[in-house]
């Protein structure tokens, strides 16, 4: 009899042991919609790129890192289920987007949403999620009103761009009261006339909006500012009149091909603004550094991340070192955001310990991630769950660039603003082309 | 009485035709109940909108012989009447429906007057100018939200058959099933109207209709403004169906040359062309999307496809996939 139950009992412990691989080899689909054809291919493959090694790190231990993700092999409180990611291309295209996102819910049964890049794209999915009650995680797109909707399952990582606009100006002050490294001060008045152009669609009129209203708020006006259409052909007649009122700033948002056909008519047009600011995005796509090569040496861009973030925190070189190895090229604004909400995916499903969609709800309003984990240089990652803004960040900050050539001859985005992070002196005025 | 026996009078087509044709309805009637998955529902609402927007633009684009490229504008007339009077004063989707058909049509009116003067190429190309720039009023135009077009609230109370607001997409699945056979129907009698056989002889020669009496103007002015009523109407459900709509996709120039090319491609100019167009582009361009689109290595297949496959049908029959047809039909025949 004992002998019988024994061989039962082992028997039991052996289906147990067999099963528990089976258990914990379980996957946790995320649905991720990214542009990978279109004007925005290459940003949509550095997103692809950059969410794609977070997971690596999310499914297998790698101690070496200092970011909670590495210690374990895939979500511990899940028994140590991986993380898959449903990639689907949604080319920029809100109305294939929202079918898409359909289709990774209802078919694909994925336990939340990730993506999408573009705005416009990101308001038409975030409105499936919420009609169908799955989480979605926002890591790239900076229009604000995507979190004035009140949604409940919708969160933003990344800072948006009321928050990058307040920057710019911050900045724009104090460069004028001498607070920039290796500039001087001088009179305010010299930065006027401001002009700006930006790309027409739900980011790029909000960025519109965002100069204007700050602008004016500041006592510093923008003069001129127009929309243009991201796929227009050419933007001759744009930059003619953005040059007629002798600009000495330029601000920008473009999103891809449009941010370089903006530079190279600029130069075409003998443009000689003092200074030259874009609004990520395009601006800082390996598509803009390659394809302009020495013609951005000076040239401003906000972003959330340059491989310079390295000096100062030990993680993000680490993560760099490895997508370097994985892709051959530095982390870029984008693919260090992908990577971060990929990352924050990982932090609510270790806390909700559960895939249901209220546990997860719970745990991503509930989460705070510590700014030594993160490769960006946050203060944290932390969801508003009261407020206008509910669902954003309220920890993101956001940083200004300078393209840089370097002594070597290699462009480098260099730390400019936070004034306190600067890794090297202003090039001011822009010497142009 | 003669109208509607007409409407419903499809004697002229050969009985394999009628037979596909029952078959698919019957198909497109049972869709929902068969097992499948949620992409394949929206491709299948797609491919009813896009036949339906084909089967407007074949009143003056197939049967009138007037290339149209500018359909999208009055997508966007019907997609922004819709949401704009839902939002501000929450007018129901059946109200705003046949009000935003009405504008649209007004405006057809106003365009077509001046457009029918020019003809062949020079037609073409206004109608894109015209729509591009009503898009570009649109996205400076604040009241209908500008280049960020507008978002229609969720409504509490969904489903909402009178605002058409519900979580799954069968609802709307039936809703466009029933435009796509009034739209069948109505088509049905127009072909075989005094305007469809007008329309015809003026495209096979204007200056012998002329001849015969025909006000070919006017004839052109009023096919315009019934495909426009069409595509109207597609663009009030669109914007329910999105429940988000911009310039950008309502009134795109893109959605202007999809609409005219479902329609060529499936063969301008015959009751089941434009069908077939939509039920071979939509598809196609979807599936590829979804199988390949996110592949590493992969990225842009679907689309070298799906325009090989544009230019094969294009090269080898002008006529589109119904050419196709026709000509093998004949070829049986001798």
């Amino acid at each position: 009899m004992a002998r019988k139950s024994l061989i039962l009992v082992s028997v039991a412990v052996l289906a147990l042991v067999m099963a528990a691989p089976v258990w914990a080899a379980d996957e946790i689909k995320i649905g991720v919609l990214y542009p990978l054809t279109g004007g925005a291919a290459a940003e949509g493959k550095e997103l692809r790129d950059g969410a794609e090694l977070a997971v690596e790190i999310i499914n297998n231990a790698k101690p070496e890192l200092s970011m909670a993700i590495a210690k374990n092999a895939g979500i511990k409180s899940l028994g140590g289920a991986k993380v898959k990611l449903i990639i689907q291309d949604h080319q920029g295209n809100p109305q294939l987007a929202a079918d898409l996102a359909k289709k990774l819910i209802q078919d694909d049964k994925v336990v939340g949403l990730m993506g999408a890049y573009h705005s416009a794209v990101t308001k038409t999915v975030s409105a499936v999620a919420e009609r169908f009650g799955v989480p979605m995680i926002n890591e790239s797109s900076t229009s604000p009103a995507l979190t004035k909707e009140g949604y409940k399952w919708f969160w933003r990582t990344t800072p948006h761009d009321t928050t990058f606009t307040n920057d710019l100006y911050e900045f724009l002050d104090g460069l004028t009261k001498g607070k920039a490294k290796g500039v001087k001060a001088f009179d305010p008045k010299e930065l006027l006339p401001i002009v700006s152009a930006c790309e027409k669609t739900e980011w790029g009129a909000n960025v519109d909006l965002a100069i204007k209203e700050i602008g004016k708020a500041r006592a510093v006006p923008v003069q001129l500012s127009l929309l243009y259409a991201a796929k227009a052909p050419d933007l001759s007649s744009e930059v003619q009149s953005l040059l007629a009122p002798k600009p000495a700033t330029m601000l920008f948002a473009g999103y891809g091909a449009d941010a370089i056909l903006m530079v190279k008519t600029l130069k075409s047009m003998k443009a000689q603004p003092k200074l030259i600011w874009g609004q990520n995005a395009g601006f800082e796509s390996p598509e803009f550094l390659s394809a302009l090569g020495d013609d951005v040496n000076g040239i401003l861009t906000r972003t959330v991340f340059s491989p310079r973030v390295g000096q100062v925190k030990k993680v993000a070189a680490e993560v760099n070192g490895l997508y370097k190895a994985k892709t051959g090229r530095d982390l870029s604004g984008a693919s260090a955001r992908a990577f971060t909400a990929t990352q924050t995916w990982a932090h609510i499903l270790e806390k909700a310990g559960s895939t249901k969609p209220e546990a997860l709800q719970k745990a991503a309003n509930e989460i705070m991630i510590g700014p030594d984990e993160l490769i960006v240089p946050w203060k944290g990652v932390k969801f508003a769950t009261t407020g206008s803004d509910i669902g954003q960040n309220e920890l993101g900050t956001g940083m200004i660039g300078q393209y840089q050539k370097g002594k070597d001859g290699k462009i480098t985005l260099e730390i400019i603003y936070p004034f306190e992070l600067a890794t090297a002196d202003l090039i001011y005025p822009f010497k142009g082309w | 009485m003669e109208v509607l026996k007409r409407t419903f009078d499809f004697s002229d087509f050969p009985r394999t035709d009628l037979c596909v044709a029952g078959a698919v309805a019957l198909f497109l009637l049972i869709f929902p109940l068969l097992p499948h998955s949620s992409f394949a529902m929206a491709t299948m609402i797609q491919f009813l909108m896009f036949s339906v927007y084909g089967m407007g633009w074949n009143t003056i684009g197939g049967y009138g012989g007037q290339v149209d490229l500018g359909k999208a504008q009055y997508v966007g007339i019907g997609a922004y009447t819709t949401a704009v009077m839902m939002i501000r004063w929450q007018v129901p989707f059946w109200v705003s429906l046949p009000i935003g058909m009405a504008l649209a049509v007004g405006w057809s009116f106003i365009l077509g007057y001046p457009l029918f003067r020019l003809r062949g190429h020079y037609f073409a190309i206004a109608t894109i100018a015209v729509s591009l720039v009503l898009k570009d009023i649109f996205e400076a135009w604040s009241f209908v939200g500008g280049a960020r077009g507008l978002k229609i609230p969720l409504r509490t109370d969904m489903p909402s058959f009178l605002y058409l607001q519900f979580r799954e997409d069968y609802y709307y699945y039936y809703v466009i099933l029933g435009l796509f056979f009034v739209g069948l129907f109505y088509i049905n009698w127009f072909r075989q109207s005094r305007i469809g056989y007008q329309l015809r002889c003026i495209k096979d020669n204007e200056e012998v209709a002329k001849s015969l009496g025909i006000d070919a103007h006017w004839a052109k002015i009023k096919a315009y403004a019934v495909a426009t009523a069409f595509v109207a109407a597609v663009g009030s459900f669109h914007a329910c169906y999105n429940f988000n709509i911009e310039p950008e996709d309502t009134m795109s120039l893109d959605l202007s040359v999809l609409i005219a090319l479902m329609a060529m491609l499936g063969g301008a100019g015959s009751l089941w062309g434009p069908i077939i167009g939509a039920a071979v582009l939509v598809p196609m361009k979807n599936y590829l999307g979804a199988w390949f689109g996110a592949k590493a290595g992969l990225v842009g297949l679907d689309l070298i496809i799906y325009s090989t496959i544009i230019m094969v049908i294009a090269a080898f029959e002008p006529r589109g996939i119904w050419g196709l047809i026709t000509r093998l039909r004949e070829s049986r025949r001798n």
